[in-house]
């Protein structure tokens, strides 16, 4: 695996955009996507280099909007520099976009895990987010993938949702439980200002995200999951044993990753830089030899490096090896956040056995509170 | 100029009944100023004045008016503070002139604190022109508010001026009456000098500047002078008038306004309603009682981070510089840390000190709930001042308690009666008197407007009564208060607890029966500002070992970052960073964290 990198490819493109959305991606910008992904390969050429891929994710936007023949002309440029050719290369689908043909070819071109944004099994979730579809096309799609033979599928589901009760997230996780996905990933909702479910929440059409009830739906997630067999192995993530997403797994491991497209971040020789999230400077600036299509730039000192994968292996159920974790920081975790672990372990948010730190349960839904006591102190 | 043409004046008026405006006119027209200069140099002197509406200092300026007649008058227009706060300065002006312009709204009428300080013009014997402001307002009644004065005041119709100090109409015509009615300086310039000190600021460069009347003889730059009252000696470096800006002048003769330059560091040696006269040699007496403005408002000033101490300190020094009646000592709270008791003439003061603070040095502060200075007899006989209620004795130990208590006057329409004696009798008020002003319309009804007198320990004021008396009575009611001197008290301190550990800043001194409503009232506002902790707090209120109220804050339980990719972390990261920040603006009670926003809306608590 050495020298081996993660690759995140962005596609910035949806039919419409959601209520609570915050990613970039743009509405109405379909006829763009054939010179996005001619630019897209121009990028993968300059960033990747002679490295060698293990691993590929097709995240947005909705990646299934993208026509088989772009995509395929994408794999074969990626396969051409990754280390084999049965490594992950995941898409998210929205339900709605995707026919048994189109699945069927992506599979056929190498796409071998599918991320399924179902959200809900309730339509009036679904509504209230914006999302175009409805909960039959949700197990429409799964019936799709499965006839597709894709064998590995995530389905993501949001909780905490303004006005959804305990009793319809039972449904909806029950539900999806029954689809017999792979993976969950199951997220809180959490707004953003700007969002239109936030102004909605803003002027008093929606009622607030009460936290106490995106707990209790969060607890009831885990007892069901752990009875289905689902390993929790990340704060927002649940998959049968051997499914975890290898490529999730990189961010949370604080390895490097290189990030292509609009928007798209890379972490590479102690920087995280990420692209324009304009998709017009995007398409007209980024050249083989190097337009500048930057928009950020941070160096991360070992300081702060540390200080992250501790706060990203501490998302990960196994949390932060105490021994490697050393080692490979030149540093003494025990010795840094002596004074944050032990009042962290009085709260009961985090336990220490000696060979590995990690969140308790209680500390899962209270993760920030550890999280921000990891910060180093000074921060420019 | 000869005594005979000098007219030294000043607007009585209550807040937003045009004092400003007109002062702004009669500069207009009598000084033959543009509206832009008056702005830059007359109004300009502090931010905070203009937002609130107030006048904190007085100010002097000296106009060169010709009347209709074609004689040369030279006036002086003396600014007088209008709130009740500052009701010495206020008498301390009015004593520099010979009149007074009372303004009053054309829309509201006579308000409880006009009354106050238009007593206090009446008994130093100033000539009062009634004038009647606003009358271009839709609302405006003159001929209501006209009778209101002669009935209540007993000043003629054909007396009083109907005006608007924003259109200007009338206005000249006041000049002229000015000019007539109001009798010259009567002062001997003969006599050993004797001048009124009626404001004083200190000035980085000048040291302190007073704000001088002089009464009798001459004050010359350069001479040795003394302050009669305060001792100080000192030598005058500049003297001059405003005009509107300062203007430097060889002397100032009796009946002249203007300012001297002392060089002083402190205005505590160079106070309101001293007298100035040679040395050596000179006047002996005075030319009013001396008196220093005493605090009747104590509360605890602490910055909200600790390492800003040295800051604070600094800065009220600096305050005070400026303001004598601001008194502060150092005061140590186990939650609070290092701060200072720090005494004020009313809340507004308050306010405003604390404001200034903020403002003009850049601090982040927590005050503790205002409270009155007790005078605690001890069974052994000792007799204690207390002004925090964390020195207060334990019970067993207190023989006697007593308090300050204020005559209180409110100016309402008769309508409000009801719910306004509702309100004094929750406040601990005693009904002494109603007076019946004159008749009056608002909210389409004719009633009668009256002035009810109450007595009440000054300790019940100092929350919610003003904003209760003014939202009982619509806004209409005003209020004045005076002080009447100290009676006996029965009197508990309530503690308050947050996760079992008393915090100092929140007790406070109060009547035995309200304990449990008021405790209540605490701890449902604590429950409401203080966010929700890692673990379960509770909250109580308790009379000793007695807990009277108790509210539970629950654990938080959700607090994560859903997702965290890798186009994420950065972004994340500095949401964290953003959490770690705002935890150290809380202050610490045990390990509960409290935001400083707790500590102002538990004072503002009734």
């Amino acid at each position: 695996m050495n020298g081996s990198i993660a690759l995140y490819v962005h596609i910035p493109f949806c039919i419409q955009k959601c209520s609570y959305c915050s990613f970039v991606s743009y509405a109405g910008r379909q006829n763009d996507i054939e010179q996005y992904c001619q630019v897209l390969i121009k990028e993968i050429r300059r960033r990747v280099g002679k490295r060698l891929v293990k691993c590929v994710y097709f995240g947005g936007g909705t990646p299934s909007l993208i026509p088989i023949r772009c995509i395929e002309n994408l794999m074969e440029k990626i396969l051409s520099i990754s280390q084999s050719l049965d490594i992950e290369v995941s898409l998210e689908a929205n339900p709605g976009t995707i026919g048994v043909q189109h699945l069927k070819e992506l599979r056929r071109i190498g796409v071998n895990r599918l991320s399924i944004g179902a959200q809900s099994l309730d339509n009036r979730d679904l509504e209230l987010m914006g999302r175009l579809h409805n909960s039959a096309a949700v197990i429409e799609a799964m019936k799709s993938a499965r006839s597709a033979r894709f064998d590995n599928i995530n389905l993501d589901l949001i909780y905490g949702i303004p006005g959804q009760s305990i009793s319809s997230w039972k449904q909806t996780l029950e539900g999806a439980i029954d689809l017999e996905p792979e993976h969950l990933s199951l997220y809180g909702l959490s707004l953003e200002s700007g969002t239109e479910m936030m102004n909605l929440i803003e002027c008093g059409a929606l009622p607030q995200i009460n936290p106490d009830d995106s707990a209790d739906q969060y607890e009831f997630a885990e007892e069901i999951l752990a009875g289905k067999g689902y390993h929790h192995y990340e704060i927002s993530n649940w998959a049968k044993a051997g499914y975890e997403c290898i490529h999730n797994l990189v961010y949370w491991k604080h390895e490097e990753y290189i990030g292509v497209g609009a928007g798209a971040c890379s972490y590479l020789g102690g920087h995280r830089f990420s692209n324009t999230p304009s998709l017009d400077k995007y398409l007209t600036s980024f050249t083989e030899e190097g337009g500048e299509v930057t928009e950020s730039d941070e160096p991360i000192n070992p300081e702060l490096a540390a200080a992250e994968a501790a706060i990203l292996s501490l998302r990960l159920d196994e949390g932060i090896n105490i021994e490697k974790y050393n080692q490979d920081y030149n540093t003494n975790l025990i010795s840094v956040y002596n004074k944050q672990i032990d009042e962290l372990e009085s709260y009961g948010l985090l336990e220490n056995d000696g060979v590995n730190i990690k969140l308790t349960p209680k500390g899962r839904l209270l993760g920030n509170e550890v999280f921000w006591r990891f910060l180093p102190e000074a921060i420019e | 100029m000869n005594q005979d043409s000098i007219r030294n004046f000043c607007i009585i008026a209550h807040i937003d009944h045009g004092k400003s405006t007109l002062a702004d006119r009669l500069i207009e027209i009598a000084g033959g100023m543009g509206r832009a200069k008056i702005t830059e140099q007359v109004m300009d002197s502090m931010e905070l004045e203009r937002e609130r509406g107030i006048t904190i200092k007085a100010k002097a300026v000296r106009l060169n008016y010709k009347n209709r007649a074609g004689h040369q008058f030279l006036l002086n227009l003396i600014d007088t503070p209008g709130h009740v706060d500052f009701s010495y300065e206020v008498s301390r002006t009015l004593v520099a002139c010979e009149g007074a312009v009372l303004v009053i709204d054309a829309t509201q009428g006579i308000q409880a604190q006009t009354l106050a300080n238009i007593y206090i013009a009446m008994e130093h014997n100033l000539v009062v022109i009634p004038v009647i402001n606003k009358i271009d307002l839709p609302g405006s009644e003159p001929e209501r508010v006209m009778e209101e004065i002669e009935s209540v005041l007993g000043y003629k119709p054909s007396e009083t001026f109907l005006i608007s100090a924003k259109t200007g109409q009338g206005v000249s015509e006041l000049v002229e009456a000015i000019v007539e009615r109001i009798p010259p300086p009567a002062g001997d310039l003969n006599l050993p000098l004797r001048a009124l000190i009626f404001d004083s600021r200190y000035d980085d460069y000048k040291g302190v500047i007073a704000y001088v009347r002089v009464v009798d003889g001459r004050l010359q730059k350069g001479s040795k002078v003394r302050l009669i009252g305060e001792g100080t000696q000192m030598e005058v470096l500049e003297l001059g008038y405003f005009s509107p800006g300062p203007t430097p002048a060889d002397s100032l003769q009796a009946g002249e306004v203007g300012y001297i330059a002392t060089g002083l560091k402190s205005v505590a040696e160079c106070r309101v309603g001293d007298t100035v006269t040679v040395t050596p040699g000179g006047a002996r007496e005075p030319l009013i009682g001396y008196e220093l403005p005493k605090p009747m408002v104590y509360a605890g000033v602490y910055p909200t981070q600790a390492d800003d101490y040295a800051d604070l300190r600094e800065a009220i020094e600096k305050l005070h510089l400026n303001d004598a009646s601001l008194t502060f000592e150092p005061e140590s709270s186990p939650i609070l840390g290092q701060g200072f008791r720090c005494g004020f003439l009313g809340l507004l003061h308050l306010d405003i000190v604390v404001e200034r603070l903020e403002r003009e040095f850049y601090l982040s502060l927590v005050v503790t709930v205002p409270g009155v200075k007790f005078l605690v007899t001890m069974t052994s006989g000792e007799i204690l001042d207390i002004t925090s209620p964390v020195d207060f004795p334990d019970p067993s130990e207190i023989a006697k308690i007593e308090e300050p208590w204020v005559k209180i006057s409110v100016v309402t329409p008769s309508n409000f009666i009801g719910a306004l004696m509702e309100v004094m009798q929750e406040y601990e008020g005693v009904y002494k008197h109603t007076e019946y002003l004159g008749q009056f319309t608002a909210l389409g009804e004719t009633g009668q407007r009256v002035r009810l007198e109450y007595e009440m320990p000054l300790r019940s004021m100092l929350t919610t009564f003003y904003d209760q008396l003014k939202s009982r009575s619509r806004g209409y009611a005003s209020l004045d208060h005076e002080l009447l001197g100290y009676r006996e008290a029965r009197l508990v301190k309530l503690d308050v607890l947050v996760n079992d550990m008393k915090v100092d800043a929140f007790s406070r001194i109060i009547p035995p029966e309200k304990a449990h409503e008021i405790g209540k009232a605490v701890v449902a506002k604590l429950k409401e500002v203080i966010p929700r902790q890692l673990f379960k707090v509770p909250l109580q209120a308790a009379i000793g070992g007695r807990i009277v109220a108790r509210e539970d804050i629950s654990a938080r339980r959700k607090d994560v970052l859903a997702k965290c990719y890798g186009g994420d972390i950065t972004r994340k990261r500095k949401l964290l960073e953003k959490q770690k920040e705002g935890k150290k603006k809380m202050k610490m009670i045990g390990q509960v964290e409290v935001p400083k926003e707790a500590f102002l809306s538990i004072m503002k608590l009734g």
